[in-house]
């Protein structure tokens, strides 16, 4: 039998009349990068905050680390929530001490640990500053060292590229692949498909409060192999326009068409040989997750559309 | 206790205690008291000689020999004076360069009505114009009168009502008793306000920071809300300890001081008797604790409930008005401690940190009442502890509009 370091089965949370996490389940083998992707409110942190005991499900059960989850058992994952937030008034060594006491790390350990992650990120200087000194790129980070500061053994961050510029997701990027590399589960949620493809091992699409796919991401991608059409040509492209299209999307000089369920690619070819469309090219490609994710979730689900970004918390009570 | 509660313990505690405000508060109370001593010495040392001297002229020609030895007994140098045109002209001058302190002009209105003109170099303090018009009013009286000095003298001085209280303890109502009651149940009223509030506007900056989701998947919310309110309690024990300790210091060096400097202005026992001992400030700590620990973890509730300080401004009301209610009443329970209105209000827990203090600290409460108000205070910690904490355990996670009261029933009956 496998071992996950989190396992949902049936996982179900409403809010009054609207379902934001609709029978959930979801396996995290231990040791796997594991992406939770989706639109925002597809219930993504709906999902995470009943993982770490701030939301209780309606019904199904969540396990971490082969049991139910407790105080004990979530001190051994480092949570980076979607809504960033520090002691304002703190300097940053007291405060990043204080987090790591509170799971366990004494003060003294704490304070050397958090001064070297600190350095490696460069605001080392920053140390006895206060929180509310520091730009929001530097508070960024040391919500990410808080984060990590008792070594989790599961990781779970939600949506932790959002407001970091492209320098610093790269940083953070090469840390979660370290954190992996040292045997760290990591769960992270993120509309961000293409940063998923490039960090998963295993993705898990939600949609609308249900799963649409779950997987291994080159298993996926080889079974999706037929969805998308890469085309180029010149002039009009009213010839595109048909049943089989679900989608389209620019990349390079191509367009890459997401084509729906049993469409015949033919069809396309010929109302372009019609139409006396120069193409270029047409071939069949590997999709990428966001096309994978279109075919699945339907198009209308596929932009920031959707809902609204916090429907999963607005003001419900449980 | 487990170690999370202690890092959130220490953390509010050490957080509060490095502050700036807690420095300057600190200070700013004992410094308060060592003005409210050294005022008095100040004003008696200044220009003490020129103001001293005074001269009178006396057109009655029978109250100058019975006002001089009056006067001199308060410390004034005293001489009389004719009083012709040429004379009154050498003393205006002599007031007016500052080597006379003053003069007083007594005549028939004296005599009759008690007023006289007194020409000062400069503006006497109200003490000194107490005196010598106390001073000149008896002397007139005397002459009217024409009985015993002493009689009169203490006819005059407001005679004396000898209170024997028979039911409970010792001691009547004095008016150092009545002030250090007074002050001690408003003072009462103003920490537990200050500390309860910081509690709320803790519990609102980790809501509002979003940090308590992290924070809670490492503890539950009761801990995190007990450390706070215990880190928060202590420092405000700490600033009590740090008053009462630098209090001890300034009145045993200052108060000698003052006894030195103006022998007239106050005894020695009565500074003793206004002192409050060790009694007071154990009933000060005991209903400091049971009132802090009711009102914090209101207040705790109030924060959780709320997601901008506008809003938590104005749901605190409703406790505010439990703490204000028993100041209204505060003047009224220390004058008649023993009545049934004061009795009562003084039972119900909400009141009974201010209002059986004020009892207690007048005499007007017996031993028993004292530990039974204590036992109920206990009991109504524990009974608020159970309904905010859980108020505290949903709030603390909700985003969106203020709960409405049923809701907030709900929270407090499913949580």
């Amino acid at each position: 039998m496998p071992d996950f370091a989190l396992r949902l089965s049936g996982v179900t949370k409403r809010f009054g009349t609207h379902t934001a996490v609709d029978h959930l389940d979801l396996e995290v083998p231990r040791g796997s990068i594991y992406g939770l992707l989706g639109p925002n409110g597809s219930g993504k942190t709906t999902t995470i905050r009943m993982v770490m005991g701030i939301l209780h499900p309606d019904d199904g059960s969540v396990e971490l680390f082969g049991s139910d989850p407790g105080e004990t058992r979530r001190r051994r994952v480092g949570y980076l929530p979607e809504e960033r937030g520090l002691y304002r008034k703190m300097k940053v060594l007291d405060l990043l001490s204080f987090m790591g006491e509170i799971r366990g790390v004494a003060p003294v350990e704490g304070r050397r640990r958090a001064g070297d992650w600190l350095d490696r990120l460069g605001i080392g200087d920053w140390a006895d500053r206060k929180v509310e000194d520091l730009s929001k790129g530097m508070q960024q980070k040391v919500q990410f060292v808080a984060t990590v500061l008792h070594r989790p053994e599961l990781l779970i961050l939600d949506e932790p590229f959002s407001g970091l510029d492209p320098i610093n997701q790269d940083v953070l990027e090469e840390i979660v692949r370290e954190f992996h590399q040292k045997g760290t589960t990591i769960l992270f949620s993120t509309h961000l498909m293409d940063q998923a493809e490039r960090l998963c091992q295993r993705v898990c699409l939600i949609s609308r409060a249900r799963k649409v796919l779950d997987g291994d991401l080159r298993d996926l991608k080889r079974a999706e192999s037929r969805g998308v059409l890469a085309v180029g040509f010149e002039g009009s492209d009213a010839w595109l326009d048909g049943p089989e299209v679900i989608a389209r999307e620019p990349v390079g000089e191509d367009l890459h068409l997401v084509l729906a369920e049993g469409a015949d690619p033919q069809q396309i070819l010929r109302r372009g040989v019609e139409a006396a469309a120069t193409i270029r090219r047409f071939e069949l490609v590997e999709p990428r997750l966001h096309e994978i994710f279109v075919q699945h979730a339907g198009a209308a689900a596929s932009g920031d559309g959707g809902l609204p970004r916090d429907a999963d918390l607005g003001g419900g009570v449980r | 206790m487990n170690g999370a509660v202690w890092a959130v313990i220490k953390r509010e505690y050490l957080q509060r205690v490095r502050s700036r405000w807690f420095l300057i508060a600190t200070i700013a109370g004992p410094l308060l008291l060592i003005g409210l001593i050294a005022a008095p010495i100040l004003l008696a040392n200044r220009g003490e000689e020129r103001e001293r001297t005074l001269t009178i002229v006396d057109r009655t020609g029978v109250l100058y020999d019975r006002v001089a030895p009056r006067l001199a007994e308060a410390g004034y140098t005293v001489q009389p004076s004719p009083g012709d045109a040429a004379e009154l002209d050498r003393l205006t001058e002599s007031v007016r360069e500052g080597s006379l302190g003053g003069f007083l002009e007594l005549d028939e209105a004296t005599l009759t009505r008690g007023e006289f003109v007194m020409h000062a170099h400069e503006a006497p303090s109200p003490v000194r114009t107490l005196t010598i018009r106390q001073a000149v009013v008896q002397t007139a009286l005397e002459a009217r009168l024409g009985g015993s000095t002493e009689d009169v003298r203490a006819l005059l001085s407001g005679g004396n009502i000898e209170v024997d209280v028979l039911s409970v303890g010792p001691g009547g109502l004095e008016d150092a008793t009545f002030v250090a009651a007074y002050l001690g149940a408003f003072l009462l009223y103003m920490s537990v306000l200050f500390y309860a509030v910081a509690v709320m506007r803790s519990v609102l900056e980790e809501k509002t920071s979003r940090i308590v989701e992290v924070v809670l998947s490492s503890m539950r919310p009761y801990e995190l809300m007990l450390g706070k309110i215990l880190g928060v309690g202590a420092v405000g024990l700490t600033q009590f300890a740090i008053w009462i300790v630098s209090a001890t210091v300034i009145f045993s060096v200052g108060a000698p001081a003052l006894l030195a400097a103006r022998p007239d202005f106050i005894s020695p026992e009565t500074l003793a008797g206004a002192l409050p001992g060790l009694g007071y400030a154990f009933l000060f700590a005991a209903y400091f604790v049971g009132g802090y620990f009711i009102y914090s973890g209101l207040y705790a509730a109030v924060g959780a409930t709320c997601n901008t300080d506008e809003e938590a401004q104005q749901a605190q009301m409703p406790v505010v008005m439990l703490l204000v209610v028993p100041i209204i009443f505060v003047t009224q329970v220390i004058q008649d401690p023993q009545a049934t209105l004061s009795v009562a209000l003084s039972f119900i827990p909400f009141f009974t940190p201010i209002l059986m203090f004020a009892r207690a600290a007048v005499g007007g409460a017996s031993a028993l009442e004292v530990a039974l108000s204590m036992v109920l205070m206990a009991a109504t910690v524990m009974a608020v502890a159970w309904v905010a904490g859980r108020i505290y355990k949903v709030g603390i996670l909700m985003a969106g509009k203020r709960p409405t009261l049923p809701e907030i029933l709900r929270w407090v009956r499913e949580a």
